[in-house]
């Protein structure tokens, strides 16, 4: 890792951000709207995102739901932790 | 890989679950209100896809609908929808959106 | 040559046209004098008539035979005016301006003799009329009636230029007007505004002694310098005169003088070349205003005819035409003044303006005219009104930006695009720092070096051009300070490009910030934006999420764990598979210690990939007490079947065993036995446990079969006696169990067969079958599978038919009544099917009648 080495504290930077809150629920916004709530499994630096548990929102509505979930980091907006 | 992880956490990074669903039936999100339900036979990094035995699902929105509300609690499935099957289908992987193992019981 | 004086045609027809960016400008600085001045009435004085030719005879050699022009309009051959005319409006414009708003100083321009003509004509009209302010009414087309005179600045500009670009360039960059003036026959300038022929060629000789005279490095510096100096003449006019020029100043000057009327600036207006002729004069208002005697000179110029020679020049190298026209268009600039403007219009015209010019250009011809021919000029001069004065309204902001200006802004553009790309090899050396505008405005400011004394260190653009433009133009074209814009440039697109090129090669530009990283990327090949830590195991223990994940470990039920063992194991079998074919031959009795080490190496490598393999098969974990083997759970995987058989190959006798002991002491616990129990009904299993257990049949049974066949009759009794430990009733109600069930069997069967077994271990096999005869004989009704019609009840005859083979005549009796019924049914319903089906069915139970040496036969 060229980033976000240990002792720099992780949720400094993005990919500490991102290190830390793995294994959190979290909230994943892609750029069509739609929102997945779910527990962050990993991500990567393309931010590729594993999800577990994954519920869908469409329009706010939750339409379905995942065991697991792969979100392509290119229709990602944003992730934000829940909690 | 799972190589790494043997005895950690078996999606290290998110490709590896892709990797967990090789041989298994998945379904894809794509761009554009599609969806493939098939066997994964294989991906690569940029999430290109060979599937087999594919269902595909195109979601043909009501257009009428403007509200909001109208359109957030049909369910997607009510929507008139559009399928087709093909026995193996490569998918290029700028259009994916999400892979999931299909909801089934484990 | 009636062509070019005369016509009054200050505002040529054709001119109209280009002149139209001229009104912009005309308003801003001309407008007061030219613009309300030059009406096109007004201003026609019928200088046509006044036309001095004497001079014509230089007309053949500006534009080759043009004998004719009077009658013939000008041809479209000599159309110096064409590309001249775009770099030159500005020029021209400028000129214009200048001339007139100096009116009072240059109206003289007696010019030399050849422009004499002109002179008077465009001094005349031009100048007297519109200096003195003399503003007719407007009639709104005054701008076309000027265009003319912008276009006459404009050929003056260009002869100016035109005459010899060396000397011009040289001196004309540099402010050196007096100088030229002085030196050569200049003079006139100062007075007048044109120039003469002599005076064109005394700039020109004046110019070209500067040159040597310049101590500057190159003499390039002169051409280089010109291109830049149009702009800084435009801004600076004083500069010149600034001790700054010092050395330099000295050709500057002189010309600066000399030219200053034309300055660089009309230059700036070159911007538009549509409008070149008319724009220019407009254009140049604003060096006009600073130079008033300029303007008079313009007028003045035009009539120099000499003049017209330089443009045609000047046409040839549009690039120089803007640097050179700067300094020459200073000097000659006044030309454009009407006079000027005759000559140039008819070429300039051809180019833009069309047939019509020749008509418009001399009022005198349009008398020659039929009525015809006037109508039809009429019509043409009135449809070019309108197009003009759309063109004016569109064009406002023309020439607000001189060419200069924006080469200057693209060289510093390109200069970034160039170390952007970050052209590898060019870094560290002072190539990278040559074209770049702060890196030289830095430099002179420090007092580095001044190539260029008489550079002005107050208007950085201008000193970075200077600068720029000294150093390269060394080598090469002194005189054409234009071209060597274009070239600077090209090469720079050029070092962008290969800047580019390289850049694949080069690694990828990635800037690190405390945001992470950021680094350029497209939708095609995606980079990696964030360098995510990953997580060992050893780092997940300290997550808050590690425990949770754990604990879900240990329930068994951890679907990712097992489906990441698959992977493994894949992963594995693919190492393994390929280090296999890598072995190298075992070693001979007596082969070198090198093979030996090499087998042994391979050996160990082997064996540790076989450990890898096993550690993943979790043969050895154990499952809480109310979940699932690890491994039986692999085999509830597709994959985790198919798998089996690469397995088996790659493991030793003993793991193969534990693999058979372990998968039958869960034989209740596979899911196609548990979950695949028949039923006697219509029901069937779903297609997918349907799957499952054909999978499971052609990738684990087939292996286990095979492996089966290894074993001796104490491994089988063993396997039979874990079975008896099982749901014994369970297994058998399933396909794969009772498969499982008549593999074992036949196995003791084929062994009793091949005279195999101890005796002691025919006992011990006795009695293991005996257990499991009384285990299964209550289940034995309720296994076949659907109806008697359904016929999928093979199977389940050739595990009765296994059974009825090692039991006794006790157990065969048991057997009978066990499953008479369906033997019964399957009888009664054979004589109700097609030959074939019937016989089928009949045959499916021999396999059992005859084990216990019965037949079908006997019941029909």
């Amino acid at each position: 890792m060229e980033n976000g080495t240990p002792t720099q504290g992780e949720g400094k930077d993005p990919a500490g951000f991102l290190s830390e809150i793995i294994g959190n629920p979290v909230t994943v916004k892609l750029n069509s709207g739609v929102v997945y709530k779910g527990e962050l499994q990993s991500v990567d630096g393309y931010m590729n995102i594993a999800l577990e548990k994954t519920d869908e929102y469409v329009n706010g509505v939750k339409r379905r739901n995942y065991g697991d979930a792969f979100v392509r980091g290119n229709n990602v907006m944003y992730i934000s932790a829940d909690s | 890989m799972a190589e790494a992880g043997d005895e950690g956490n078996p999606v290290s990074e998110p490709l590896d679950l892709v990797r967990l669903l090789l041989d298994e039936v998945v379904c894809v999100k794509l761009r554009g209100d599609r969806e493939l339900k098939g066997r994964l036979h294989a991906y690569d990094s940029h999430c290109n896809l060979v599937l087999g035995e594919v269902e595909e699902t195109i979601y043909v929105a009501d257009e009428e609908d403007d509200d909001d509300e109208i359109k957030a609690s049909r369910h997607p499935l009510l929507h008139s929808t559009v399928s087709r099957k093909s026995e193996m289908l490569f998918v290029r992987g700028d259009s994916v959106v999400l892979i999931s193992p299909q909801s089934r019981a484990y | 040559m009636s062509s070019f004086g005369f016509d009054s045609t200050r505002h040529n027809p054709a001119a109209t046209g280009f002149s139209q960016a001229h009104n912009p400008f005309a308003g801003l600085s001309n407008r007061d004098d030219d613009g309300d001045a030059l009406e096109f009435e007004d201003t026609y004085d019928g200088l046509g008539d006044q036309l001095d030719e004497t001079d014509d005879v230089f007309n053949n050699d500006t534009f080759g035979d043009t004998s004719g022009l009077t009658s013939a309009p000008v041809g479209k051959d000599f159309d110096f005016f064409g590309q001249t005319a775009k770099v030159a409006n500005a020029i021209e414009e400028e000129h214009v301006r200048f001339q007139r708003q100096q009116p009072a100083s240059k109206v003289v321009q007696p010019a030399a003799q050849t422009f004499a003509r002109i002179p008077t004509e465009a001094p005349v009209s031009r100048y007297a009329p519109q200096p003195v302010a003399y503003k007719p009414a407007r009639t709104g087309y005054e701008k076309y009636s000027q265009e003319p005179v912008a276009e006459l600045q404009v050929d003056a500009a260009l002869w100016g230029v035109a005459p010899k670009k060396q000397p011009t360039p040289a001196a004309a960059p540099a402010p050196a007007p007096a100088p030229a003036q002085a030196s050569s026959s200049t003079p006139a300038p100062p007075g007048r505004k044109m120039m003469s022929l002599e005076e064109v060629e005394a700039q020109m000789r004046a110019q070209s002694k500067k040159p040597a005279q310049q101590a500057t490095p190159s003499p390039a510096p002169q051409p280089q310098i010109q291109p830049q100096i149009p702009h800084d003449n435009g801004y600076q006019f004083a500069q010149p005169a600034q001790p700054q020029a010092a050395g330099p100043a000295d050709h500057l000057r002189p010309k600066e003088q000399s030219f200053h009327p034309g300055h660089g600036h009309p230059v700036t207006i070159l911007q538009r070349p549509q409008s070149k002729h008319t724009p220019p004069a407009q254009p140049l208002v604003q060096q006009p205003v600073t130079q008033p005697a300029l303007h008079q000179r313009l007028p003045q110029q035009p009539s120099g005819p000499a003049q017209p020679v330089q443009p045609t020049q000047i046409l040839q190298n549009p690039n120089r035409l803007s640097g050179d026209a700067a300094k020459f268009g200073l000097h000659s600039h006044p030309t454009p003044p009407i006079p000027g403007n005759f000559p140039a219009h008819p070429s300039h015209r051809q180019q833009g303006s069309f047939s019509r010019q020749p008509l418009a250009n001399h009022s005198a011809q349009l008398s020659q005219l039929t009525e015809e021919e006037k109508m039809a000029y009429m019509d043409q001069e009135a449809k070019r009104a309108k197009r003009n004065h759309k063109i004016f309204l569109m064009s406002r902001d023309n020439g607000i930006m001189t060419p200069q200006d924006k080469n200057f802004v693209t060289r510093i553009q390109l200069q970034q695009l160039v170390s952007a790309t970050g052209n590898p090899n060019e870094h560290g050396t002072d190539e990278s720092l040559a074209e770049d505008f702060y890196y030289q405005v830095h430099n002179q400011i420090q007092g580095g070096q001044r190539q260029h004394p008489s550079q002005p260190l107050s208007n950085f653009a201008q000193t970075y051009l200077y600068q720029t433009g000294s150093r390269q133009g060394g080598l090469r074209r002194h005189n054409r300070g234009p071209e060597n814009h274009m070239q600077r440039m090209e090469q720079q697109v050029q070092r962008a490009v290969e800047a580019a090129k390289n850049k694949p090669k080069n690694k990828q530009l990635v800037i690190e910030g405390s945001l992470g990283k950021i680094s350029f990327s497209n939708a095609k090949t995606p980079k990696p934006l964030l360098n995510i830590k990953r997580h060992d195991s050893s780092s997940e223990a300290h997550r808050p999420s590690s425990s949770h994940r754990n604990a879900h470990a240990f329930h068994g039920t951890d679907k990712k764990g097992e489906l990441r063992s698959i992977e493994t194991i894949y992963s594995t079998l693919m190492k393994m598979e390929d280090h296999d074919r890598l072995m190298p031959p075992p070693p001979s009795g007596d082969a070198d210690t090198e093979a030996v080490q090499r087998f042994v190496a391979w050996s160990n490598d082997a064996q540790a990939l076989n450990k890898k393999l096993w550690k993943a098969l979790r043969v050895h974990d154990h499952p809480g007490p109310d979940n699932i083997h690890p491994f039986i759970a692999l085999l509830s995987y597709a994959k985790g079947k198919k798998a089996m058989q690469r397995i088996f190959r790659h493991s030793t006798q003993e793991q193969r065993t534990t693999i058979l002991t372990l998968i039958v002491v869960n034989l209740d616990n596979l899911d196609v036995v548990r979950n695949a129990q028949v039923t006697t009904g219509e029901m069937q299993l779903n297609s997918a446990m349907r799957e499952k257990v054909e999978l499971f049949s052609v990738a684990v049974m087939s292996t286990l079969f095979t492996f089966m066949n290894e074993l001796d009759l104490d491994l089988v009794a063993g396997v039979l006696g874990l079975v008896c430990t099982r749901n014994v009733g369970l297994i058998a109600r399933s396909k794969i169990g009772v498969s499982m069930l008549t593999m074992i069997l036949s196995r003791a069967e084929i062994i009793k067969h091949g005279g195999g077994g101890s005796e002691q271990s025919w006992r011990a096999w006795d009695a293991t079958y005996s257990q499991f005869f009384d285990l299964i004989e209550p289940s034995l009704p309720h296994i076949f599978p659907g109806t008697v019609h359904s016929g999928e009840d093979v199977y389940v005859w050739q595990l009765l038919a296994a059974i009825g083979i090692g039991a006794g005549p006790d157990q065969q009796q048991r057997l009978v009544l066990a499953v008479k019924d369906r033997v019964m049914d399957t009888v009664s319903l054979s004589k109700t099917l097609p030959q074939d089906l019937a016989s089928q069915r009949l045959q499916n139970v021999n396999l059992f009648m005859r084990s216990i040496g019965l037949d079908v036969e006997l019941l029909q």
